[in-house]
């Protein structure tokens, strides 16, 4: 018998739109970003997205072990998506499991493309995202997080990558689907886009929509992702204003 | 469309994939070219408009190294004929031990390194991926003793030199000491007592986080000046 019981509502959402957290289909949760948070990583962020709670930390381009992975032309990029044992309603059973090794597989796609891989060869860019608190959105959180960790290193990019799901519940094309849309739902279309060029470098969809409706999913996407760029840029200026800041008002 | 438009203030604060500029530029370091043409940086970093090169200056990052380089490494291992040496950065620097005639014209007890030992070496020779050639085979060169090793980012190695090493005689003259700056953010330091080198740390510390505002040379001055004062 388990501890916990999950509740489906009566209701994922009314007749006007307005969904199970109050939101209206096309609206956000809150989202807090914060740069260069853990010192003995060459690059961090925590990312803060409704109730997600995701660490992210890059190291590299470092030397490669085990050596025979080595590129001769080009880095490696590994990322390693992982939930804390304590991150779910229920104790999670630690260690990878068939769905984190998926969402390794796709974050790392989703970022290899804005990386200049050919500016380090023989060396590897190792990424780590952590979930502390999951939510609904995980990945999407833990690609913003990394790709801001990545800058945060230092390391050469075509640009940053910004990601955010979208989803359907009965006849709404929704924006960041919460915990219960993300169960109960129709829908679910987490994306990414590396934002100098606007190309999307992950699409996954779980659960049908029209043709219609996927057009619409796809734009209200882009634009929530447009939104979180803007919030990732601010993010890692933020710093370096701070400290001109104090640095002008002490003068 | 009109043909070269600057996007970018001098020195602003940008971040990967930002626009830099369109139109006829030259391509500094760390910029790239996209597809229509727009001039974006490659890195967080400073933007730097010098007549028509852009360039970004990078504010983080590993040390990447480059031939000439002067760096200050750690010996890491030793086996039969190379000194594996630790040099802060994705690839391992290597020193071959000098065998046969060689022997004849270079300093042999240079090569009397023990593991843990720090040695001030030149980038001899580097393809860029998996060879990184030291020497240590001229004057200078070798195995630091008698003072301190200090770190700070390699990004900010240049910031801690400054122009035409005006920093770094401000670091050496107010703090009476010696000091030696490898291209791979380490530093060696030989201070007069215990005082001069902790100023001398607060120093480094404020170079690496104040780099990005300008009027850094009378910060660091003065901070110098109150630390040793005390």
């Amino acid at each position: 018998m388990p501890l916990y019981v999950e509740k489906k509502p009566e209701v994922l959402i009314t007749e006007e739109g307005v969904r199970t957290d109050g939101r209206k289909p096309y609206e956000m949760r809150p989202v807090r970003m914060t740069v260069g948070i853990l010192d003995k990583a060459d690059g961090s962020a925590f990312v803060e997205w409704g109730g997600n709670k995701i660490l992210a930390a890059v190291f590299g381009p470092r030397e490669v072990h085990p050596k025979h992975l080595t590129l001769p032309d080009r880095a490696l990029v590994r990322a390693r998506y992982n939930m804390a044992p304590f991150s779910t309603p229920e104790r999670k059973r630690p260690g990878p499991d068939r769905r984190s090794v998926e969402l390794s597989k796709v974050i790392r796609e989703a970022l290899k493309p804005a990386i200049f891989v050919e500016n380090y060869p023989g060396s590897v860019i190792d990424v780590f995202i952590e979930v502390l608190r999951s939510d609904a959105g995980t990945r999407v959180a833990g690609v913003n997080a990394a790709s801001l960790a990545l800058a945060n290193a230092g390391i050469a990019m075509r640009g940053l990558v910004a990601a955010c799901a979208v989803g359907r519940v009965g006849d709404f094309v929704i924006c960041d689907p919460n915990h219960d849309e993300d169960m109960w739902g129709d829908a679910d279309m987490p994306m990414a886009m590396l934002m100098e060029s606007e190309k999307i470098t992950l699409l996954q969809t779980d659960g049908p929509m029209t043709e219609d409706q996927f057009r619409e999913a796809l734009k209200l996407g882009r634009n929530a992702i447009r939104f979180l760029y803007e919030m990732q840029k601010e993010a890692l200026k933020r710093p370096y204003q701070v400290i001109e800041r104090s640095v002008r008002g002490a003068v | 469309m009109s043909d070269s438009v600057v996007l970018v203030k001098n020195r602003e604060v940008v971040i990967p994939g930002q626009p830099l500029a369109r139109g006829r530029f030259k391509l500094g370091r760390d910029v790239y070219r996209d597809e229509s043409g727009i001039i974006r940086a490659k890195k967080l970093g400073l933007a730097d408009i010098k007549d028509d090169t852009i360039s970004v200056v990078p504010l983080s990052g590993v040390y990447i190294p480059r031939e000439g380089d002067i760096v200050i490494g750690i010996v890491s291992r030793i086996s039969g004929s190379t000194i594996m040496v630790d040099i802060r950065s994705p690839y391992q620097g290597v020193i071959p031990i000098p065998r046969g005639r060689a022997t004849e014209r270079v300093d042999m007890r240079k090569y009397n390194l023990k593991m843990g030992d720090v040695i001030l070496a030149k980038v001899k020779a580097f393809d860029g991926s998996s060879s990184l050639l030291l020497t240590i085979d001229m004057e200078g060169l070798g195995k630091l003793e008698g003072g301190y090793l200090l770190e700070v980012e390699p990004a900010k190695v240049p910031r801690v030199i400054g122009k035409r090493q005006s920093m770094l005689t401000i670091l050496k003259e107010k703090t009476h000491s010696d000091i030696i700056v490898g291209n791979n953010g380490r530093i060696w330091v030989r201070s007069p007592s215990l005082k001069e080198l902790l100023a001398l740390e607060k120093a480094l510390k404020k170079i690496e986080t104040e780099s990005h505002v300008s009027g850094l040379s009378d910060r660091v001055s003065s901070l110098l000046s109150e630390e040793l004062s005390r």
